[in-house]
């Protein structure tokens, strides 16, 4: 069935403008980001001007090199680097065996305790937070990064989108495992796990996107400058008088554009995740 | 537990019919779900229960805590300032889900077909680039992208005629600013999850509607939406959660609550009250408050849920 010509010029048309919106939106979005790292490498007398510069005239790297002397960068980086890693790890680890527990072994109240958990996912973090927060003046560990990694090795959501993922891998693998003498942890480790390969990738980028991003938790519980992480780093270093505006952007760039970057290269994956685990960060 | 004491490196294969064999299952199952469970009780269920009780006390932090009885539910039923920061949240909310959930839509109708390569890729990666980062650089970046005297926005909008608010000191203008960087720092998850939606409409069914003479209008009124219904519903529920308990950008961009507490949200009324005045008792009270509210989102999402399971 072939439309006339009238229809097909229109769709055409129709398509062409869908087509501009598009490039138009997609502008809109990536424009703020541009505009960011072009100030951050223009030379602090002429950044901000306007007619907004979109490349950066007379390009400099003074603006970062000025970071060092207002917060400790570096140290704020690892800082972030080192609680996404162990709350990623310790929680994918406990997830990985609870969550096998729950989809293949049977024991008394164990879908009582995974109702339990279940129903946690409604509490809202602000809810336990100062209980949380009183527990670690207890424990010693406010304004320390432990304070951040301790609470996020329990997932409730991970240990859910685990067991869900195990239960589709069939029985009859671990069944045939276990005739041939296999224990628990070694048809978890060496069959289940790596079977579990999408399932597992999503987990990990989730959680450590969380983490890296997390401001609420390191707001509460971190004050000194060397024990913050990247976040709260930035909007401390944005509210002090000390740092100039195209400081402030050239500190932003430095935690954006990685983050960027490696977006990029596991895009893939990465929307992946998203979709399959349909969670907000 | 006698449990806690049998190596988990068992290696005879259980057998669920023997009581031995059931009984070292058992002893596995919980070993398995031992860390799990520990953690629980100490992160989330015990600071839950605490968060219960607290909230009948008042407390500083500091010297110990009074019985206050329903003392904080009935001073937050006279505080202005909490219907305020819920009138906020709410106002927040519903303009983040129309928003999201009509954009997210509209963009996966939009790249869902035949284009360039160039286009699709560029399209999916602008829109997802803002939603890797966080909230704080966003909030940071934002400030000064609507800056009143160097903005772009109040640059290029002078360019076409438009005079801009000054955004976050006009009461008026402060949250629909948080509303519009909201939606691009997340509109890419919504488009995401709107596009794996309209990925499962069946193409059989469009198909035979297009043999039926259906336009593209009735195909997309009569066939992909109502099959997209569930996704759709998915995304109302979870862009609300999120809303909902907005903090971050707010916090970050008008720490005090904006001007006339225009920005205030539920959230951030908390934190000022946990951390800032600190009253520990009565923030639980409001924590409590947000508790109920998720309570009924996720029972309208079962409700939906099993309304829209036969759907499809």
């Amino acid at each position: 069935m072939k439309p006339n010509a009238g229809t097909a010029g229109r769709r055409r048309t129709g398509r062409l403008l869908v087509d501009l919106a598009l490039w138009a939106v997609g502008l809109v979005m990536v424009a703020p980001l541009i505009w960011l790292v072009v100030q951050s490498l223009t030379a602090e007398e002429a950044a901000f001007t306007l007619p907004p510069g979109w490349v950066p005239d007379p390009f400099t790297l003074d603006n970062f090199q000025e970071i060092p002397g207002l917060i400790p960068f570096g140290r704020m980086a690892l800082n972030s680097l080192q609680v996404a890693v162990i709350s990623t790890v310790g929680s994918l680890l406990v997830s990985v065996l609870a969550a096998y527990a729950f989809s293949r072994l049977s024991f008394r109240g164990r879908d009582g305790i995974f109702m339990i958990m279940l129903s946690a996912l409604m509490v809202p973090t602000q809810m336990t937070v100062i209980p949380v927060f009183v527990l670690m003046r207890n424990l010693g560990l406010v304004d320390t990064l432990a304070a951040l990694w301790l609470p996020a090795l329990i997932n409730v959501f991970s240990i859910f989108f685990l067991r869900q993922y195990f239960n589709t891998i069939p029985r009859e693998l671990d069944e045939a495992a276990r005739i041939d003498g296999a224990g628990h942890l070694w048809i978890l480790f060496r069959m289940i796990v790596p079977l579990s390969g999408p399932a597992l990738a999503a987990m990990t980028i989730l959680t450590f996107e969380l983490s890296w991003n997390n401001y609420f938790g390191p707001l509460i519980f971190l004050s000194t400058p060397e024990n913050m992480t990247l976040p709260i780093g930035l909007v401390t270093l944005q509210s002090g008088q000390s740092g100039s505006s195209v400081v402030v952007f050239a500190a932003i760039t430095a935690v954006v554009v990685p983050v960027l970057v490696v977006f990029l290269c596991f895009q893939r994956s990465f929307v992946a995740s998203i979709a399959s685990a349909g969670l907000r960060g | 537990m006698t449990a806690v004491t049998t190596p988990a490196t068992e290696r005879a294969a259980p057998r669920p019919a023997t009581p031995a064999g059931r009984s070292r299952g058992q002893r596995a199952g919980y070993l398995f779900v031992t860390p799990a469970v520990l953690l629980f009780l100490v992160f989330v269920a015990g600071p839950f229960a605490a968060a219960v009780v607290l909230s009948f006390y008042s407390w500083d932090l500091l010297t110990p805590a009074e019985f206050n009885g329903f003392g904080n539910f009935t001073e937050m039923v006279g505080d202005p300032l909490l219907y305020q920061a819920l009138a906020n949240t709410f106002l927040f909310a519903l303009a983040s889900v129309v928003t999201h959930v009509v954009g997210g839509l509209l963009l996966a109708l939009a790249v869902n077909r035949t284009m360039s390569r160039v286009l699709s890729y560029f399209v999916r990666t602008a829109l997802f680039f803002p939603f890797v980062i966080s909230w704080a650089a966003v909030a940071l970046l934002w400030k000064y992208v609507l800056d009143p005297t160097f903005g772009v926005v109040t640059h290029y909008a002078g360019e076409v005629g438009l005079s801009t608010p000054d955004w976050f000191t006009d009461p008026d203008w402060a949250l629909p600013a948080i509303i519009g960087i909201d939606l691009w720092h997340t509109i890419g998850f919504t488009f995401i999850i709107m596009l794996a939606g309209l990925q499962t409409v069946p193409s059989q069914l469009i198909e035979a509607a297009r043999c039926d003479g259906a336009s593209r209008r009735q195909i997309l009124w009569y066939v992909t939406l109502p099959a997209m219904s569930p996704t759709i519903f998915f995304a109302v529920v979870i862009t609300f959660i999120g809303a909902f308990q907005i903090f971050d950008p707010v916090q970050i961009i008008t720490p005090q609550g904006g001007p006339d507490n225009s920005t205030l949200t539920v959230v951030m009324y908390l934190y000022q009250k946990g951390f800032q005045t600190f009253q520990a008792g009565y923030a639980s009270a409001v924590s409590l408050l947000v508790f109920a509210v998720m309570l009924v989102v996720t029972l309208v999402q079962f409700w939906g849920a099993r309304k829209w399971v036969h759907h499809q």
